[in-house]
């Protein structure tokens, strides 16, 4: 009888891992991943098995409806929430069934968010928002404040250090932001509408700071449901009622 | 490394709001205040009685006097006692193992006059042991001695008082004055005893009244013979005060053996201070629980604010966890700004009890000093108030689902 639970614990917990070249090449494997939220009798699935590869350096796009499971996509894909059943290999780390605390480590090392609405601290300095990854990653003072320095430097806004996020404009605090996603210098960039909230032509220059950093090979998802903002990617992956229903590169 | 950041986070937001902490610290500042006074008082009363009894013959002195009895209760034996006599003393001195002084004490009211300044005082006929048993020595000239005992000198010694009174300016020693009709030679004047538990009365000033003369000259005066002279109390001092209760008995058994009956009473000084002890404990229990509600309703209202901050912050809290903040780091976070908080209401209690104390000083006219020690004490009680009511909101914290965090508006 326990050699019987014995052998599907194996089964349950060493699956056959992924061939060496896919672990290497791809940043991003996501296979047959579902997502269920269970409030109470009727469960809504999110995502329905998705399967997805992102190559290191892609520069890509999430469109889709509201409702179509692309938020929490992004959220998986985050290290924010994990998937109900399936496998995620993020960097080659299998990150799927890993703790919290586990999570968070990712995040702080291999992640960098920027958000619609920002979410800077409004009561710290510029500086101390940039530096705040770093802050949870034990990085002492000195080493912290140079790098945040030079993440400020990278957006333009490297004499704004000192200043509050009220005192900055929209398209400001969002580099802002995108400078703190960057101080930890994360193997992926995610960013979750980040011109939802900015006018048009500053929505444009935080579009075109996208691009510079795709240039310099920085692997950059983006969601979006602004189908022209999706058109500068390389990659628009579009997903409808929780799974993707087209995902080619386009070259 | 978080922790002073959280610190500066911390003192950050005690500067923000700093009305706004403040009304969330009273608690957290009566109650520190109240425990600084407390102690402050307590401290400073047991020093202050310790000291008292120090400068009249020290917690080992023991106090032995007859004991004032109803006529219905007496018996034949009773009847018959004379009270205490000289000779109990001589028993006491040779037989007690447990004390090595024994101070006889015969008092009386004598005219005592010089030049022109007569009047009727309290003359004391003591033996030289009184001086060291008293912890009173004399300052010019000498104290009673074993030749004015065995003579039954007409020799003097003036309390600072009384020298001043029948002498003035004029230094007594070696002048004669009369008491009681006889000449009497002034040999010594006593140091003055100077105590005060308020800082304006002299404590100990009926001791500069004192005029002594040898025992035995003031049994010859009264026409007693002297073993069986009567004498008005006696003091004795024990060998060790941590066998006072020994020390009491062996004076009760040699008593009532020359006695026959129990006409006197033994009082010791440690049963006194014990007993004072467990009086002032009762004030300091009082006061210490008044202290502790304090802190109480201040850890409730520390909670309270927490849990609002808490709501504000959600959205921070969210974000500083998206960027990888582990659910431990949030909660030592959060708990780090709690005792910030109630520690400086630790410190502006310490400052409010400095007033306490002082106002209650003034009052009572009692002694206080706040002391390190008492200082450390509050602040210890308004941290850990600070710890155990910051600990539910900083859980809530770092149990907070990040993805709702930032959803929250």
């Amino acid at each position: 009888m326990s050699a019987v639970f014995k052998f599907e614990n194996w089964r349950a917990t060493e699956p056959a891992p992924p061939s060496a070249e896919t672990v290497h090449k791809a940043l991003i494997q996501l296979e047959r991943i579902s997502k269920t939220y269970d409030s109470g009798e009727n469960a809504v699935q999110a995502l329905r098995g998705v399967d997805l590869k992102i190559d290191r350096g892609e520069f890509c796009s999430i469109i889709g409806p509201s409702g179509s499971g692309k938020s929490t996509l992004m959220h998986i894909l985050g290290c924010l929430d994990s998937p109900t059943e399936g496998r995620y290999w993020l960097d080659g780390e299998d990150v799927a069934a890993m703790s919290g605390k586990a999570l968070a480590r990712i995040r702080n090392q291999k992640l960098g968010f920027v958000f619609q609405t920002f979410n800077l601290l409004p009561r710290a300095t510029i500086w101390k928002n940039v530096e705040l990854p770093l802050l949870y990653a034990g990085i002492d003072g000195d080493e912290r404040k140079a790098r945040a320095l030079e993440a400020l430097d990278r957006v333009g806004l490297k004499d704004r250090a000192k200043h509050r996020p009220n005192q900055l404009s929209g398209g400001q605090r969002q580099r802002v932001a995108i400078a703190r996603a960057l101080v930890n210098t994360p193997s992926l960039l995610l960013a979750d509408e980040p011109t939802g909230n900015l006018d048009q032509k500053t929505g444009g220059d935080i579009i075109r700071l996208f691009e510079e950093l795709a240039a310099n090979n920085q692997t950059i998802i983006l969601v979006t449901h602004d189908p022209g903002i999706a058109q500068r990617t390389h990659r628009r992956i579009q997903i409808v009622d929780g799974l993707i229903v087209d995902g080619e590169e386009m070259e | 490394m978080l922790i002073l950041e959280a610190i500066i986070d911390g003192v950050r937001d005690i500067k923000d709001h700093f009305g706004r902490t403040l009304l969330q610290l009273l608690g957290i500042i009566l109650g520190a205040g109240s425990i600084v006074a407390t102690f402050s008082l307590s401290v400073a009363g047991k020093e202050a009685s310790m000291k008292f009894y120090r400068m009249t013959g020290g917690i080992e002195r023991i106090w032995i006097s007859d004991k004032e009895t109803g006529k219905i209760t007496l018996d034949a034996k009773a009847l018959a006692s004379k009270g205490l006599t000289y000779s109990d003393a001589v028993a006491l001195r040779k037989e007690g193992k447990e004390i090595d002084l024994v101070s006889p004490v015969s008092e009386s009211n004598m005219l005592v006059r010089y030049g022109n300044v007569e009047k009727s005082r309290n003359v004391m006929g003591v033996t030289p042991a009184y001086s060291p048993i008293s912890f009173f020595h004399v300052e010019h000239g000498r104290f009673i001695t074993d030749s004015d005992l065995t003579g039954a000198a007409r020799v003097v010694v003036l309390g600072t008082t009384r020298a001043q009174e029948f002498f003035g300016s004029e230094n007594p020693i070696g002048k004669t004055m009369t008491i009681d009709g006889s000449g009497y030679l002034v040999v010594g004047v006593m140091e003055e005893k100077y105590f005060s538990f308020d800082q304006k009365r002299n404590a100990l000033r009926w001791m500069n009244r004192f005029i002594y003369i040898p025992i035995t000259t003031m049994m010859t005066r009264k026409g007693q013979p002297l073993q069986q002279g009567k004498i008005s109390f006696m003091h004795a001092r024990m060998k060790d005060v941590k066998r006072h209760k020994e020390a009491v008995a062996e004076i009760e058994r040699i008593l009532f053996r020359q006695h026959g009956t129990k006409d006197y009473q033994v009082f010791s000084r440690v049963a006194n201070l014990a007993r004072n002890e467990s009086e002032n404990k009762m004030y300091d229990v009082t006061f210490m629980i008044c202290g502790i509600i304090s802190l109480l309703v201040g850890g409730i209202v520390i909670m309270n604010i927490q849990l609002a901050s808490f709501n504000e912050r959600v959205r921070e809290i969210g974000t500083r966890k998206a960027v990888g903040a582990t659910p431990m780091q949030i909660f030592f976070q959060m708990l780090t700004e709690s005792v910030i908080v109630s520690v400086f209401g630790g410190l502006l209690g310490i400052v409010a009890g400095k007033f306490f104390t002082q106002g209650i000083a003034l009052l009572t006219r009692n002694p206080a000093a706040i002391t390190p020690s008492t200082a450390m004490t509050a602040l210890i009680f308004a941290a850990g108030t600070g710890l155990i009511f910051g600990m539910y909101p900083a859980i809530r914290a770092s149990r907070l689902n990040p993805i709702e965090a930032l959803r929250t508006e």
